[in-house]
């Protein structure tokens, strides 16, 4: 087995409003384990992941092809053996994105969800490469 | 805090499935292998703690109402980067 490196794919379009769960939750929030993916036009590119029937505890999370086209985080063995990837287009990619005030809004390029479309069982993995990466990637805002 | 004094080579077992063992010293750095099941996340702490931190900033903010991307922040065009792999992007 060995590290699988994902690119951002457009595929978490068919995934809006179901179900998706994250056995091991986000870290921080190890408790909740089942979130759905909403999206409304007037948000677009962000959507917003939300705790199933809370709608309080949402991050808003942002697909990395709007953030940088060249994003290749690297799994590790251990992650792809979890979420049963058997090959890089299989796994949709979201980031959480944090607004910190009106003219600054960050994306964490350091710790994303990665998603196995076809299974809709996720985590919040450190990828191997998880150096290369922010934590809290500046988004241009007007 | 219990303290356990090894030597590279040696290990120490945690919970009948855990092994850790100390690799090699090169200066101050100690190389450490870890064994565990699939089911059990292994994480350097600060990166895991930095990340925490992270979601926990993210989630205070959802509410708030969102500010507009610049146009640098829109969608790159498909297939710029994508073209040297061309994955089936499933829509």
């Amino acid at each position: 087995m060995n590290t699988l490196e994902l690119m951002p794919t457009k595929r978490y379009a068919t995934n809006v409003n179901k179900v998706i769960q994250i056995p091991y939750g986000l870290l921080g929030f190890e408790r909740d384990k089942n979130y759905v993916l909403l999206a409304r036009p007037e948000e677009e590119p962000f959507m917003r992941f939300q705790k199933v029937g809370d709608a309080k505890r949402a991050f808003l999370v942002v697909p990395p092809h709007f953030v940088l086209a060249d994003y290749r985080p690297d799994l590790s063995e251990l992650d792809v053996a979890f979420l049963e990837l058997d090959d890089p287009s299989e796994a949709f990619i979201l980031n959480i994105v944090t607004v910190r005030g009106k003219a600054e809004i960050t994306v964490n390029l350091k710790g994303p969800i990665v998603i196995n479309g076809r299974t809709l069982i996720g985590k919040q993995v450190i990828p191997v490469n998880a150096a290369e990466f922010a934590i809290r990637h500046p988004l241009p805002v007007s | 805090m219990l303290i356990l004094s090894r030597k590279p080579g040696e290990s120490i077992i945690i919970d009948g499935r855990i092994t850790v063992k100390i690799m090699r010293l090169e200066g101050d750095v100690v190389k450490v292998g870890i064994e565990a099941p699939i089911h059990v996340p292994v994480h350097r702490q600060e990166v895991y703690e930095e990340i925490q931190r992270n979601n926990q900033e993210a989630l205070t903010q959802t509410v708030a109402k969102l500010p507009s991307l610049t146009a640098k922040a829109k969608p790159t065009p498909p297939g710029a980067a994508a073209a040297k792999n061309s994955l089936p992007h499933a829509r």
